[in-house]
C-alpha cells in the first residue's frame, strides 16, 4: 500500500472514529445512558420519570427552567402562569364556571389528560394526544403518577382523589391484537347488494345512503366506507347507528310554533332559513319565526331494529356487500 | 518479453482493494464484541415474535443488513442519474470527458446491482427468519407490491445492461441512448418508491381499525402520507451521494495518480462530482423539513419525539455532520479556485464566507439545555444559558440553515465567474435570452404571490389561535409582497444592464428576510402565536428558493459569451482540496445512516407505529455512543465494499487493455510472419 492510500484510509477512519467520539461525548453530555427504571405503584417520583421519560409529556411540555419545549403550556413557574399544583385550582375554578357544575383541581389534571380537547389554553393547539392510547399507551398507575408529579409543582400531592374513568383503567388490557374482525358468515355480496337497493325490503338502506349515483342523500354516503372505516365500526353502525352518528347527520327535533313536530337532519341554516330533511326524506324549509323550540337528539335518524328485521344470513350478506365499497 | 508494470488505475486499484479489506475488518472487529455479548443473553421468551441468529442481537441484525442494503441501493441509483445527467452535458457541450466519466461509472453499476440484489435478499431472509410474526403481517399487507417490485427489479436489469452495452453502438444517437438512460432511471426510481411504502407505512400506518387489523387495500397503505415525502428525500439524498462517492473515487485517484494527464482528468471529475452533490445538497434541507413536517403531521407523538424528545440530540449529530458537509463542500470550491486564473478577484470573500458558515453550523449544533449538576446551573444562572439558550431554539437554527444555503449558494456564483470579464451587455443579448431573466422572476413573482395570498387568507381559527393573532400572519405576507417588489426591480435592473446590482439587491434582500428579520420575528411568533411558527419557516424558506431561481436566472444571461482570462488548469490543485472531497463522500454516508437510525428509531418499540408492537427484550432505543458505533461500522464496511467494486471494474479495464496489447501484438507478428 503507498503512502498516499494509506493516509486516506487513516483519514477516513479519522473521521469516522470522531463520529463515534461525538456519539459517546453526546450520550455523556445528554445522560442518555442512564436508563430510569420505574418503581412500583402510583408515586411522585414514577410520574416525574415517566413525564421526562416514556409519557413523552417533556416532548412539549417544560415544567419552569427544566426541558426546552414550547409547542405546549410550560407546567412550572413561567409566562404562562404559576406552577401546574397551583395553577390547577384557578383553573378548576374557571372550567367549573363553564361546565356549571363543581370540578376540582384533581379532576381538572385528569380531564387534561383524558380529554384534552375539553380545554385548551389559549395561544395552543388542540394536539395532545390520548396518553393512554398507542403509541405512547400509558397505564392507569402510570397516569396517576404523572398527575400525582403534576399536583407536586407548586401543590400538594392527592393520592387518593385521583378518579380515572373506566376507559383509562381498561386501556392497554386488550392492545396488540392484530387479528383483523371477520363475520361469523362469508355472506353473498350480490344479495347484499339486493337487500341494500330494495327500498320496499326490510333494510331499505339506499332509501337514506348513497352508492355511486344511486340511493339517498339523508344519511352519510358509503361509495367507498370500506376503505376509510374498519370492519368492526361498519356493524356497528348498522346494529347501534346511535353509537357514533357523523358529524353533520345528527339529528334535531324541531318543535313548530304551531305545536307539529319535526325530526330530522339540518341540511342548511342561514340567519333567515332552516333546511331539515326529515326521517321521510322529505326536505322541509323553515323561518326562524316558525321554530318554537329546537333540540339536538342524541339518536341517529336510522333505525336500529336491523338485528329484528334481518335474518342472521341477511345481515352477513349485507355486511358482504358493504365491506366491498373499497 | 516483460509484463507491463500496473500504472495508473491498475496500480491504485490493487491499493484500493487492500484499502478496502483493512476497512472491513475493522468494522467487522468492531461489530464481533456485540455479537459476543449478545449470544450470552437468556432465553427467549416470544419465540413466535422474534428469533435469534447465532445469538446475535435480532434488532441490530437487522440494522446492520438493512442499512447495508440501503447505502448500496442509493449507490445504483444515485450513480445512473449522475451518469444520465453527465452524459447529457457531454453530448450538449461536444465534450467527450463527460461521455466517459459517465461509462466509466455505469460498468460499477452491474457489481453494484448483484451486490445491492444480495443485499435486498439478506434482508428479506433476516426479516422472514427473525421477525416471523412481523414479517407475516407486513406481507398480507403490500405482497401485490412486493411482486411489482420483483418486476421493476427484474425490468431495470435489462434496462441496465441494454444502457450500458449499448453505448458504443448507439454512440451517433446519443438522445436514444441519454432516453435508455433516463427509463433507467424512471425505472430505478419507481422500484425505490415501492420499496419506500414500505418504510413510510411501518412509520405512518393506514387502513388499519382500532384493534390493529389491517382492513384498507395494499393502495391505500402504499399512498401513506409519509411516502411522497420520503420520496423526495431519498431521491435528492441519492443524487448528492452519488455526486459524493464519484468526488471520493476521482479524489482517490488524484492523490495516486503520478502524470499531468491523470492528475487534470481526476481533478476535473472530483469537481464533476462534487458540483452534482453539491447542487442536490442544496435543496436537500427542504426536502428534509418537508418530511419532518408531515411525519408531525401524521404522529404528533412522534414527531414531537423526533424534535424534541429523545432524538433532538441525533439532531445536534446531524447538524456536526451536514455542517461538515457544507464547509468541505465551500472548502473544496474555494480551494479549486487556485487553478482558475482570475478567480484571485474573488479570493478575498472566501475568509468572510468561512466566518459565517462557521458561526451557522456552530449555532445549529447548539442545544438548548443540557443535564446540569446543581453547581453548573448555579454558575450559569439557571438551566438554559440566557443567551446561548436562544440559539438552542428552532428559529435559530432555521435562520442559520438558510444563512448555509445562501453562503455556499454564493461560493458557486463566484466559482462560476471566476475566470469570466468584459461582460456582454444584457440588452445586447438576443431577447430569448432576455426571457430567462423574465421567466425566473415571473417565477419567483407566482411562489411568493401564492403563499403571500394563503396567508393573508389563513384563519388563526385553523391554528387554534384568537382572531387578533392574523396580524402576525399579515405581517410575514407583507414581507413576500415585498419580496414580489424587490425581484420586478431586479429584473428591471437586469434588463437595464445592471445585473450585478440585481443580484446584490435580491441576494441582501433574501439574506435580510430569511436569515435577519424572519429569524428574530419567529421568537417573537414562538411566544405569542406558537403554532404559526412552522408557516413562518416556511416562509422563509420559499424566500431563499426564489433567491436561488432569480440570481441563478440572472447570471446564466449576465456571464454569457463573457470573456475567459484564461483556460482552468486542471490537476494544479491541492491535495488539501482532495481530502475535502474524501471527507464529503465518509460524511455524506455516515448522515445516511444516522437519518436512517432516526427514521426507524423513531417508531421506538413498534415494528409498524400504534399497531405491532415489539416485545422482545431488545426493543428499546440504543444511546447515542451504541448508535454511532453501528452507524461507523456500517459506514466503514460499505466503504471498504465500495473500493473493492471499483477495484473489481479497475482490474477488468486492466485486463481488457492487456488483452488488446497482446492481440495486437500477435496480429503484427503474424503480419510480419506472413511477409
Amino acid at each position: 500500500m503507498t503512502r498516499d492510500a494509506l493516509k486516506v484510509l487513516l483519514f477516513t477512519i479519522g473521521l469516522v472514529v470522531l463520529f463515534v467520539w461525538a456519539g459517546e461525548v453526546i450520550t455523556r453530555a445528554s445522560g442518555g445512558a442512564e436508563a430510569a427504571v420505574l418503581g412500583e405503584g402510583v408515586s411522585v417520583e414514577n410520574g416525574e420519570q415517566i413525564f421526562w421519560g416514556p409519557g413523552k409529556c417533556h416532548t412539549c411540555h417544560s415544567a419552569g427552567t427544566r426541558g426546552s419545549n414550547v409547542r405546549c403550556p410550560n407546567l412550572g413557574a413561567s409566562a404562562d402562569g404559576s406552577e401546574i399544583g397551583l395553577r390547577s385550582v384557578e383553573r378548576a375554578r374557571e372550567r367549573s364556571e363553564e361546565l356549571g357544575q363543581e370540578m376540582s383541581p384533581v379532576e381538572y389534571l385528569v380531564e387534561s389528560i383524558v380529554s384534552p380537547s375539553a380545554h385548551v389554553v389559549e395561544g395552543y393547539k388542540d394536539e395532545m394526544p390520548k396518553v393512554y392510547e398507542p403509541p405512547i399507551s400509558l397505564g392507569a398507575d402510570e397516569i396517576s403518577s404523572v398527575i400525582l408529579y403534576l399536583q407536586a409543582l407548586g401543590g400538594v400531592p392527592e393520592p387518593g382523589r385521583i378518579v380515572l374513568p373506566a376507559e383509562i383503567r381498561m386501556a392497554g388490557l386488550g392492545g396488540g391484537s392484530t387479528e383483523p374482525w371477520a363475520p361469523y358468515l362469508a355472506g353473498d355480496t350480490l344479495r347484499g347488494s339486493e337487500i341494500f337497493f330494495d327500498v320496499e325490503g326490510p333494510a331499505p338502506c339506499a332509501k337514506c345512503h348513497r352508492v355511486g349515483d344511486r340511493g339517498g342523500d339523508i344519511g352519510p354516503e358509503l361509495t367507498g366506507v370500506a376503505g376509510t372505516r374498519p370492519a368492526r365500526f361498519i356493524v356497528e353502525s348498522v346494529l347501534q347507528p346511535s353509537l357514533e352518528i357523523a358529524s353533520g347527520y345528527e339529528t334535531v327535533l324541531i318543535q313548530l310554533t304551531d305545536g307539529r313536530l319535526l325530526d330530522g337532519v339540518v341540511r342548511s341554516e342561514s340567519a333567515d332559513s332552516l333546511w331539515l330533511v326529515t326521517s321521510d326524506g322529505e326536505e322541509v324549509g323553515l323561518e326562524p319565526a316558525e321554530i318554537a323550540r329546537r333540540r339536538e337528539q342524541e339518536l341517529s335518524l336510522m333505525p336500529d331494529n336491523f338485528s329484528d328485521v334481518l335474518t342472521v344470513t341477511d345481515l352477513h350478506d349485507l355486511l358482504a356487500y358493504l365491506f366491498t365499497l373499497r | 518479453m516483460r509484463a507491463p508494470a500496473p500504472t495508473g488505475p491498475a496500480g491504485s486499484s490493487g491499493r484500493l482493494a487492500a484499502y478496502a479489506g483493512i476497512v472491513v475488518c475493522l468494522a467487522l472487529l468492531l461489530l464481533w464484541p456485540e455479537g459476543l455479548s449478545a449470544a450470552q443473553e437468556g432465553p427467549l421468551t416470544a419465540v413466535d415474535d422474534v428469533r435469534t441468529f447465532f445469538g446475535l442481537n435480532p434488532r441490530k441484525t437487522v440494522w446492520f443488513v438493512a442499512q447495508l442494503h440501503l447505502l448500496f441501493a442509493a449507490f445504483v441509483l444515485g450513480v445512473p442519474i449522475f451518469a444520465v445527467i453527465v452524459e447529457f452535458i457531454g453530448w450538449r457541450t461536444g465534450d467527450r470527458r463527460y461521455d466517459r466519466l459517465a461509462q466509466e461509472f455505469t460498468r460499477l453499476l452491474a457489481a453494484a446491482f448483484a451486490t445491492t440484489a444480495a443485499l435486498g435478499g439478506l434482508l428479506a431472509f433476516t426479516l422472514y427468519g427473525l421477525y416471523p410474526k412481523f414479517a407475516n403481517y407486513f406481507t398480507a399487507i403490500f405482497a401485490p407490491s412486493m411482486y411489482v417490485y420483483a418486476g421493476l427489479f427484474f425490468l431495470e436489469t435489462a434496462v441496465l445492461y441494454l444502457y450500458y452495452n449499448s453505448w458504443e453502438r448507439l454512440r451517433e444517437s446519443k438522445g436514444l441512448h441519454i432516453s435508455l438512460g433516463v427509463l433507467l432511471n424512471v425505472v430505478g426510481t419507481v422500484l425505490v418508491f415501492v420499496a419506500n411504502s414500505w418504510a413510510s407505512y411501518m412509520m405512518a400506518p393506514v387502513g388499519v381499525d382500532e384493534s390493529g387489523a389491517f382492513t384498507g387495500t395494499t393502495l391505500q397503505a402504499v399512498a401513506n402520507p409519509l411516502w411522497m415525502p420520503l420520496n423526495i428525500h431519498r431521491i435528492l439524498g441519492n443524487v448528492t451521494f452519488g455526486g459524493f462517492v464519484v468526488g471520493a473515487y476521482a479524489a482517490v485517484r488524484f492523490l495516486s495518480s503520478r502524470s499531468p494527464e491523470q492528475r487534470a482528468h481526476y481533478d476535473w471529475m472530483g469537481y464533476v462530482g462534487n458540483f452534482v452533490g453539491l447542487a442536490a445538497l442544496i435543496p436537500l434541507p427542504f426536502a428534509g423539513y418537508y418530511l419532518g413536517r408531515e411525519i408531525y403531521s401524521a404522529s404528533p407523538v412522534m414527531g414531537n419525539n423526533m424534535m424534541g424528545g429523545a432524538f433532538s440530540w441525533t439532531f445536534i449529530m446531524q447538524a456536526m455532520l451536514v455542517g461538515l458537509l457544507f464547509i468541505a463542500a465551500n472548502y473544496y470550491l474555494w480551494s479549486g479556485m487556485s487553478r482558475i486564473p482570475g478567480a484571485e478577484r474573488y479570493r478575498h470573500f472566501t475568509k468572510y464566507f468561512n466566518v459565517v458558515l462557521i458561526v451557522c453550523v456552530a449555532v445549529w449544533l447548539t442545544p438548548r439545555n443540557i443535564p446540569l449538576t446543581a453547581g453548573e446551573q448555579l454558575a450559569l444562572g439557571g438551566q438554559v444559558h440566557p443567551i446561548l439558550g436562544y440559539l438552542g431554539l428552532m428559529s435559530a437554527k432555521n435562520a442559520v440553515i438558510n444563512l448555509i444555503i445562501l453562503t455556499t449558494f454564493a461560493s458557486l456564483l463566484l466559482y462560476r465567474r471566476a475566470n469570466k470579464t468584459d461582460l456582454v451587455p444584457i440588452s445586447q443579448q438576443p431577447a430569448r435570452v432576455r426571457m430567462v431573466v423574465v421567466g425566473a422572476g415571473a417565477l419567483c413573482f407566482l411562489i411568493l404571490a401564492w403563499y403571500g395570498w394563503v396567508l393573508l387568507r389563513l384563519q388563526p381559527a385553523s391554528l387554534d389561535l384568537a382572531p387578533e393573532k392574523a396580524v402576525y400572519f399579515r405581517i410575514v405576507a407583507l414581507l413576500l409582497f415585498l419580496g414580489i417588489a424587490v425581484a420586478v426591480t431586479c429584473v428591471i435592473l437586469t434588463l437595464r444592464d445592471r445585473g450585478q446590482l440585481a443580484q446584490i439587491l435580491y441576494f441582501t434582500f433574501a439574506a435580510a428576510t430569511c436569515a435577519g428579520f424572519l429569524g428574530v420575528y419567529g421568537f417573537i411568533v414562538m411566544v405569542e402565536a406558537n403554532p404559526f411558527l412552522r408557516q413562518v419557516a416556511v416562509a422563509q424558506w420559499l424566500v431563499l428558493m426564489t433567491a436561488l431561481i432569480l440570481i441563478t436566472g440572472i447570471d446564466v444571461v449576465l456571464f454569457r459569451r463573457a470573456r475567459k482570462m484564461g483556460r482552468i488548469r486542471w490537476g494544479e490543485v491541492t491535495g488539501r482540496s482532495q481530502y475535502a472531497l474524501i471527507s464529503l463522500c465518509v460524511t455524506i454516508v455516515l448522515t445516511m445512516g444516522l437519518m436512517g437510525f432516526v427514521r426507524s428509531g423513531l417508531r421506538e418499540n413498534w415494528h409498524i407505529y400504534g399497531v405491532m408492537r415489539d416485545t422482545s427484550q431488545w426493543a428499546f432505543t440504543p444511546s447515542h455512543a451504541s448508535m454511532a458505533q453501528m452507524v461507523g461500522s456500517i459506514t466503514l464496511v460499505f466503504l471498504g465494499a465500495i473500493a473493492f467494486l471499483f477495484w473489481l471494474a479497475g482490474l477488468g479495464k486492466t485486463r481488457s487493455r492487456e488483452a488488446r496489447r497482446a492481440s495486437g501484438a500477435s496480429g503484427r507478428d503474424g503480419a510480419r510472419e506472413a511477409t
